[in-house]
């Protein structure tokens, strides 16, 4: 490999990209295929490396090369568990899906755990978004998950129903100090089922308009502030589109899909619009005419050109937005460290502007869940009782700026975090105001609701379909899936 | 009259003790050079295929108990459009893909038998194509087949076209993936070649002396000698074509519209996107009928056309 492309590997390791990613950027750069060949070699061992490396050893490289102090953030305010430490060394696994800056933060995070624990060893697997729940379906197919597993809000309910996970209340009444009334009322909800709390979410945020300052200056207008709503954005995003082909700079980041589950509450409900009635997810509502009419008023914006077509996603690097591309982006909190550590220009955050019937935005988050294979539980609750304590969240979430910690009382040492954004206020405003909802598809006939309709809406990308006749059709195909919820 | 009848001592077998044990020699030769693949079958194989059989009767998501539902997951094909999607596509690639591969790869074989200075080095250059990696495969082509700046569009723009958007354009994805399964004809041309060489000179020599011209040549002799080679890659490219995944994985992901939603990849969607893998496994099943009758009427229609050397035809 020549020593620009194991730059670029490196740098591209750095940012936490994927495969998908790194093609994108080698396509931009005019790579040859032996080259890019060997990118994406190199993000495979990336990747591998990270999975294959133990918890306990930290301390050595990973740490100096994250861009966070291992103390920075430790108020050394953890939570004295009323479970007893193991009278013996017992090692726990916990399966993570961060990318690669923060994954240097969680091995901090467990080297210090450790210190504190002397006969918990932690181990700390890292598997990439796009493999994570293969492998782990794989792995409760054979009896062999990890004690403690991500569960992203989409698929929680599925697992949940299916038995992988143990329920978590009686080990939550054991210590005194958890309190419950801590967490935001929108993080439990996905982790919620017959009663029972089954996993403990360790963030809850809204989707934010992250921006690109730079982008504005050079076009004289203002930042985006309270005082924005939807028609004030399209009209930005227009005037901030510029240029041609691999140089052209889009105004807005994405447009709606129905194949996105995430889409109704920022494009829908603030023009009084629904996609599945909520929360039941029961009845398809997409093809009433104020969400037709809402679909038709955002597709003026991929007829401007303000938002890349298909082809143009196969020539704009990606992630589009950390590479100056992209004026404007939804993006959660969580997509703040691999932009500061990727972005060569000054950007920041402000709320998602209000419609013309509501102020909306979508709120998500992820949990970490005790499995039914795991064979120490005691070590495994005592980790996650201090990972997702206060001090914890601080640690992990707050002080690096990431966000959305599911802890109210994490939020303040977010927003004075130097490392978040200097809008993360915003992003506080929009959960504590009600702007953030939880009203996104994620009961477990999710995964084939989104299917049905991407396919659909491709043909409305392309041209070739009205946006009436594929919602039509996006409800004559997702509404039988729905019905299966009724009742 | 009667023939008398003599009774003979059977000859005595002097030379036979020495046949058996080298047949036997023989047979332990064979069992020997196929053991590592009966080994790997065994070991890797034959439980998981008998295990999708059984796993295709149940409703099993991988993370609990599986529940037996007998035949539903079949019953539920018939009436699941995107089962009639995906074999569509994927019988649309096999024909297109194995249709064009065998007449470029055969045109090519033929071009590149002939004696002329520096063929070896030809012959790599059009081979080296194959043993490029999948992935980077892709890359490349997503770039020769990008709309605004790909070459082939920038080619058509040199006569005045404007090329179509090959991979985001619904109707033009799969003659795409067509057009991209060419870059792997280097593959079958060699042994198209290898089978070239092999025909003898003296037929050759033989239409000759009967006044035979070139094309009378290729079609009289050639094809017929050639055809039990078009045959095997016939068969084997439509196996290997209709069970694609990866490049279609990589470069479109099934899209745009479900047009290049093949049948390989609707079955990893249905395993380990929607988790349903008894669905999944009939889905696996019913690809594996599909492709043992199409495989069976070809070769009932070879009786036809193939021609094996010692053959009498009627």
């Amino acid at each position: 490999m020549g020593k620009h492309e194991e730059e670029l590997a490196r740098e591209m390791r750095r940012r936490g990209m994927s495969r998908r990613d790194v093609i994108r950027i080698g396509l931009q750069l005019g790579l040859g295929a032996a080259s890019m060949g060997m990118l994406l070699a190199a993000c495979g061992q990336s990747a591998s490396t990270d999975a294959e490396k133990p918890a306990e050893e930290p301390a050595a490289e990973p740490a100096s090369e994250s861009i966070f102090d291992a103390n920075a953030g430790n108020t050394g305010a953890w939570p004295v568990s009323a479970v007893a430490d193991p009278g013996e060394k017992v090692e726990i696994s916990v399966g993570h899906t961060w990318d690669a800056v923060f994954f240097e933060r969680q091995l901090q995070f467990d080297k210090l755990f450790m210190e504190r624990h002397p006969n918990i060893v932690v181990k700390a697997e890292n598997t990439p978004w796009g493999e994570f729940r293969q492998k782990y379906t794989a792995a409760a197919a054979g009896n062999a998950l990890p004690d403690l597993l991500y569960t992203q809000f989409s698929w929680a309910q599925e697992t949940i129903r299916s038995g992988m996970y143990i329920a978590l209340d009686d080990w939550i009444a054991k210590e005194k100090d958890f309190n419950l009334a801590d967490f935001t009322k929108p993080s439990l909800v996905s982790y919620q089922y017959d009663g029972k709390l089954w996993g403990i979410p360790y963030d809850e945020g809204p989707g934010n308009l992250y921006y690109n300052k730079d982008l504005f200056d050079a076009a004289g207008e203002a930042y985006p502030d309270d005082s924005w709503d939807l028609e004030k954005l399209k009209a930005v995003a227009i005037k901030l589109t510029s240029g041609e082909g691999p140089n052209k700079i889009f105004g807005l980041g994405e447009l709606p899909s129905p194949g996105d589950s995430l889409m109704a509450p920022n494009y829908l409900f603030p023009f009084g619009a629904q996609y599945l009635s909520e929360p039941k997810e029961d009845q398809c509502l997409i093809n009433n005419p104020e969400a037709v009419a809402a679909m038709e008023w955002w597709e003026e914006l991929r007829a401007k050109g303000a938002v890349p077509s298909p082809a143009d996603l196969q020539n704009v690097a990606w992630p589009a937005f950390q590479f100056g591309k992209i004026a404007m982006t939804l993006q959660g909190s969580w997509a703040t460290p691999p932009i500061a550590a990727g972005s060569k220009f000054n950007w920041d955050i402000a709320k998602w502007p209000k419609g013309p019937k509501a102020h909306s935005t979508f709120s998500a988050g992820s949990a970490y869940m005790i499995t039914r294979d795991s064979k120490h539980v005691e070590a495994a609750w005592i980790y996650l009782n201090e990972y997702l304590s206060t001090a914890g969240q601080t640690y992990m979430w707050a002080s690096t700026g990431r966000g959305s910690p599911s802890r109210l009382s994490a939020w303040p040492a977010y927003i004075s975090s130097k490392f978040a954004p200097a809008g993360a206020k915003n992003v506080e405003e929009a959960m504590s105001q009600g702007i953030g909802t939880h009203d996104i598809i994620d009961q477990p006939t999710g995964p084939r609701v989104t299917q049905a309709a991407g396919p659909i809406w491709d043909l409305v990308v392309a041209g070739q379909k009205s946006v009436k006749d594929a919602l039509a059709e996006v409800f004559a195909a997702v509404d039988p899936i729905v019905a299966e919820n009724r009742g | 009259m009667s023939i008398p009848q003599t009774t003979v001592a059977p000859p005595v077998p002097t030379g036979k003790p020495k046949m058996r044990d080298m047949a036997r020699k023989e047979e332990r030769s064979f069992y020997l050079f196929i053991m590592p693949w009966i080994i790997g079958f065994l070991l890797f194989d034959a439980g998981a295929i008998l295990a999708s059989f059984v796993i295709s009767f149940t409703n099993w998501s991988a993370l609990s108990a599986p529940a037996w539902t007998g035949t539903l997951n079949y019953t539920k094909l018939a009436a699941d459009p995107l089962f009639y999607k995906a074999m569509g596509n994927s019988l649309y690639y096999g024909i297109g893909s194995v249709g064009l591969g065998t007449i470029v790869s055969f045109l090519l074989a033929l071009l590149l038998n002939q004696n002329v200075w520096g063929i070896t080095l030809f012959r790599t250059i059009f081979y080296l194509p194959s043993v490029v990696s999948g992935i980077a495969v892709a890359i490349l082509w997503i770039m020769i087949l990008h709309q605004d700046f790909g070459l082939v569009n920038s080619f058509l723009a040199f006569f005045g076209i404007k090329g179509p958007g090959w991979l985001v354009q619904p109707e033009w994805a799969m003659p795409s993936l067509i057009l991209m399964s060419l870059w792997s004809a280097g593959g079958s041309m060699v042994i198209y070649l290898a089978g070239l060489q092999s025909v003898p000179t003296h037929l050759y020599e033989a239409a000759e002396i009967d006044g035979a011209n070139t094309f009378q040549k290729f079609w009289t002799v050639t094809v017929p000698m050639m055809s039990p080679v078009i045959l095997y890659n016939l068969i084997v490219g439509f196996i290997a074509s209709i069970q694609g995944f990866v490049l279609v994985y990589v470069m479109t992901n099934g899209g745009p519209a479900n047009a290049t939603l093949v049948y390989g990849l609707y079955i990893y969607r249905t395993a380990f996107i929607n988790f349903q893998m008894g669905y999944a496994s009939a889905l696996a099943w019913i690809l594996l009928v599909v492709i043992i009758a199409i495989t069976a009427i070809q070769f009932t229609v070879a009786r036809y056309w193939v021609y094996y050397e010692g053959d009498l035809k009627q």
